[in-house]
């Protein structure tokens, strides 16, 4: 039998015996075990307690399905309830142990993707969803900030002289082009003094991954194709992108969505960075005086092994007092900015990022470090609540390099 | 489509009112997900196990105002903390209101002074420990479930901790809680009336009693705990050994030696390991010579705990045992958590992967029966694995459950295909535990040492354990329970005067 699968938005299940045919062995595998070792560090559990929305939950109601005792209409909404951090995966002894033995993976995060598209496509979406990809559609970025056009998507570079288009192209994201513009400056700022040379993406749309997680998925292939051929127009060959949610979609998504036909290098900023920092082409020279921990953003920490470089470049930050929390500690702690949950369960993203906040201010720091836009605007707010300044690593490093950006909520 | 739902739309408002219309859930998802425990289970038969409706409640006032409400309209009350439970404890078999308590997830004091911690029943070991660590404190109830499995839920079935031997099990650990009766009346049972006491002669021993009822007498919200302080050191040794018998010696010379830290020895028999050097990567590399293992845990201060596994060390060795290395000894017993979960799989008779469930019977054994109980078990999975290939034998466990080795917990773990199982195969595999229990009650045990024993199967040999001490168990039950509301139906309770109506 073949218990291996790959979901993929080209085999989309038009029925629902399409989808539990598609999912039912790895369904069962979690079905079979139902012990739900993942449920501690699932952070929506964390906040809710309830099991309809942990992973035992999205397995078990596909098994319902086969055994006819409900139909996905039923179910649908459940899926909406996760943030993608995939912290259940890590936690799952499918994948920590097992999974290394038959190459069987418990993959949660890919069952709920799987289960939002069907829902998108049997029309039974969350409705505050599909009101934010409609005005995501329209506006050909996120609804970030209040209705502004695409290409006010480049006002954070008005102060810098980058060229539109080059070898290598920045992609900013509709968080950070609309919303946390401080981020972007910082990493263009570096890119200078380190004399690496960088352009802008003349016309960048969002992502798409946003509109994938949330089930959206022939919009998120529309806008990849646009930023694709984007890129081709622009002459890129290398793009760099600021925020762990845009990695996982250009190095993801986009390779499946276009094949042996995606033809770009992904890099992370923070990589680079960090690379430069340790080569010494960068040196962050000017002290920071204050006591801060690092918040592992999900998707670096637990989706992708992010965790070493974060850590080395806050290590080389003069002043600065680093409270370092272990990476593994970390994959019960969420912002809640993923999956598209800040939109459907406001109220859940608010209380995950109050505790985030919380168990920060427990080690008596003065500001969380982060790397995610995405969790910079509900840890940002839930900071503001007990005055616990929330800082992006890269605009920290920008700062301490003698960058002249003003970052919201930060007193140097 | 909709499951068919039998709702009570009166209840419901009625419950509505009691906590919120939120905290009342009647959609297929929440009652489907509330329904099964991690043992196997016959899936084709899911839709006899759904509860009308799904209650979250937050406060003992809120449990208490259900209860009363259950009692008067005569509705089935099934608490359900992590549902990790492996004897159906939680599943309600008789439909009704299914209570879950994982809305009780404070903590409401650590008072380090009299080293006890107050905490709402649906907090986990593992996250109380988190935050008794900066006190220096801990609380040593480690089953394997230990990530998942809550304080309620080991009340429920009275668990066995992995480190028992040292710590004592949850009955142990447990000093007292507050406790809501069938007719929504709130008392405290612990060990006579003081909420942290640990050994009192006022009265009956009440305590007992309500530990391990799986939910039959009363409802817990809010439970008192004994603290430790936190152990310095902890030292496991693995050993190899080429014989079964000889690695069965070498658990009782180690839980006899009356070293003070010894947390507990632990015995794999071949087809244990056998299955491990099969399925398992960390022991795939060990020597064919290895045949059995046995592993001990040490817990204290450094000193004492080396002073201590020096002793136990001399002791395996001079009965032959092979140190298993450093890497098996304390990874393996760092990950023994997840190690429990490891068979997601199994194999079939022509050795094709196919995802099985884990079942697992836990009988309650002293040393010497240990080996001819284990062998007559494996011949009864061998016999159902030849009629049947959904099954799979994943070899046994036994784990000194005290200090001095008096008596082990012993478990034979099972690999259940589910997706296959047919009512033919649902059966048999019930005959079989009838039959594995009933060679454990036969060797002098007990059919459980820490699941219980509730479940289709084993729960008919009960009577043959129990003998005239089960009608007592009836008439407490009775008194306390006269409508029969809570869990009706387990341990055969007033069997015959179960609560239909909420069937669906
Ligand atoms: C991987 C794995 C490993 C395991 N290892 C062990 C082990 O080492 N030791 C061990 O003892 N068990 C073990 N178990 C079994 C299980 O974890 C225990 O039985 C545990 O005590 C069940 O706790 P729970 O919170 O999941 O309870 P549940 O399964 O939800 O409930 C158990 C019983 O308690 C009742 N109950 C729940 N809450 C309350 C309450 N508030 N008041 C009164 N009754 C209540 C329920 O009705 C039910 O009858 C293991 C299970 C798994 C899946
Ligand atoms: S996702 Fe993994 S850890 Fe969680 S219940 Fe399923 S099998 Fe267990
Ligand atoms: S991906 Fe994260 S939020 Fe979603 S179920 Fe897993 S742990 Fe929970």
């Amino acid at each position: 039998m073949d218990i291996q699968h790959r979901s993929d938005d080209a085999a989309r299940p038009a029925t629902d015996e399409a989808f539990v045919e598609s999912w039912r062995n790895a369904a069962y595998n979690c079905y079979s075990s139902g012990h739900k070792f993942c449920r501690e560090v699932c952070p929506v559990y964390q906040v809710t307690r309830d099991e309809t929305y942990l992973p035992t939950a999205f397995h078990a109601n596909i098994v319902a399905m086969e055994q006819g005792l409900v139909e996905f209409e039923d179910v649908a909404r459940d899926y909406v309830n996760c943030t993608m951090c995939g912290a259940c995966e890590l936690r799952c002894p499918n994948t920590l142990f097992v999974g290394d033995f038959y190459r069987f993976r418990t993959r949660t995060v890919d069952v709920v993707r799987a289960a939002r598209t069907l829902a998108v496509d049997r029309g039974v979406e969350e409705p505050a969803w599909s009101a934010w990809n409609a005005a995501t559609d329209r506006d050909r970025h996120e609804p970030v900030v209040a209705e502004v056009g695409v290409e006010l998507s480049r006002a954070w570079a008005s102060s810098f002289d980058l060229p539109f288009g080059g070898d290598t192209v920045l992609f900013v994201d509709c968080e950070a082009a609309f919303y946390r513009t401080s981020l972007p400056q910082a990493v263009a700022w570096l890119f200078k003094a380190a004399g690496e040379p960088i352009g802008l993406q003349p016309e960048p749309w969002c992502c798409g991954g946003p509109a994938a997680e949330m089930g959206y998925a022939d919009q998120a292939r529309r806008f990849a194709e646009h930023n694709v051929a984007d890129w081709r127009r622009a002459g890129a060959r290398r793009i760099v992108v600021l925020d762990p949610h845009d990695y996982i979609s250009f190095t993801e998504d986009y390779p499946r969505y276009f094949g042996d036909d995606y033809d770009v290098e992904v890099v992370l900023a923070l990589d680079l960075v960090a690379g430069w920092v340790r080569e010494g082409r960068l040196t962050p020279t000017l002290p920071i005086n204050t006591r801060v921990t690092y918040h592992d953003p999900c998707r670096l920490n637990k989706r992708k092994g992010i965790w070493v470089e974060p850590r080395a470049l806050l290590a080389s930050i003069p002043g600065l007092e680093f409270v370092d929390e272990d990476r593994v500690t970390q994959w019960s702690y969420c912002s809640g900015g993923g999956g598209g949950l800040a939109i459907a369960r406001p109220e859940v993203t608010a209380e995950l990022s109050r505790r985030r906040v919380a168990r920060a201010a427990d080690l008596e720091v003065n500001a969380v470090v982060t790397a995610c836009p995405w969790a910079e605007r509900p840890l940002s707010n839930a900071g503001a609540e007990r005055g616990m300044a929330v800082i992006d690593l890269l605009e920290l490093v920008a700062i301490s390099c003698g960058a002249p950006i003003e970052v919201p909520g930060w007193v140097r | 489509m909709s499951l068919a739902v039998g709702l009570d739309e009166g209840l419901v408002a009625e419950l509505s009112a009691i906590v919120g219309p939120d905290r009342v859930r009647t959609d297929a998802g929440a009652r489907l997900a509330r329904t099964r425990v991690p043992a196997p289970f016959p899936v084709h038969r899911w839709r006899e196990h759904l509860p009308q409706v799904v209650v979250l409640p937050h406060t003992t006032e809120e449990v208490s105002a259900i209860l009363a409400l259950a009692n008067e309209r005569r509705v089935p009350v099934v608490a359900r903390a992590g549902g990790t439970g492996l004897t159906d404890g939680a599943v309600p078999e008789h439909g009704g209101i299914l209570l879950d308590m994982k809305g009780f997830g404070q903590i409401y004091e650590i008072d380090p002074l009299r080293r006890t911690a107050t905490v709402g029943v649906g907090v986990n070991m593992l996250k109380l420990n988190e935050a008794l660590a900066p006190f220096g404190l801990f609380y040593p109830d480690d089953p394997a479930s230990y990530p998942t499995s809550l304080v309620g839920g080991r009340i429920g079935t009275s668990g066995w901790s992995l480190i028992g031997a040292r710590f004592g099990h949850t009955r142990d650990l447990v000093l007292s809680f507050l406790c809501v009766l069938a007719d929504g009346r709130v008392v405290r049972i612990g060990d006579g009336g003081g909420p942290k006491i640990s050994k009192s002669s006022t009265g009956l021993s009440l305590k007992q009693l309500f530990m391990g009822h799986q939910g039959t007498l009363g409802i817990a919200t809010e439970v008192t705990l004994k603290l430790y302080p936190k152990p310095e050191a902890e030292l496991s040794l693995f050993w190899g050994f080429a014989r079964y018998e000889d690695a069965h010696q070498c658990v009782d010379a180690l839980a006899g030696a009356g070293v003070a830290t010894f947390a507990g020895a632990v015995l794999f028999d071949e087809a244990k390991v056998a299955y491990l050097r099969r399925d398992d990567e960390a022991y795939i590399p060990q020597p064919a010579s290895v045949r059995s293992v046995v592993c001990t845990a040490l817990y204290g201060w450094e000193d004492e705990v080396r002073a201590g596994g020096r002793r136990l060390w001399r002791i395996a060795a001079d009965l032959g045992g092979r140190y298993l290395g450093d890497e098996i000894s304390q990874g393996d017993w760092a990950s023994r958590h997840d190690r429990y979960a490891t068979p997601l799989h199994g194999r079939r008779l022509d050795g094709t992967v196919v995802p099985m469930g884990w079942h697992c019977e836990d009988a309650a054994l002293n040393h010497p029966e240990i080996v001819s109980v284990t062998r007559q078990w494996h011949a009864i999975v061998e016999e159902l694995r030849r009629r049947y290939d959904a099954f799979d034998d994943w070899g046994t466990f036994a784990y000194t459950s005290a200090d001095t080795g008096v008596d082990y917990l012993v478990e034979i773990d099972v690999g259940i295909w589910e997706q296959v199982l047919d009512d033919g195969m649902w059966d048999a595999w019930v005959e079989a535990k009838r039959a594995i229990a009933r060679v454990a009650v036969g060797a002098g045990g007990s059919i459980s040492a820490c699941h219980g024993a509730c479940r289709a199967g084993d729960v008919d040999v009960v009577p043959e354990e129990l003998e005239g001490s089960l009608a007592i168990m009836d008439a407490i039950e009775e008194a306390l329970d006269p409508h029969g509301i809570l869990n009706p139906g387990k341990y055969h309770f007033r069997k015959g005067n179960v609560f239909q109506g909420g069937q669906l």
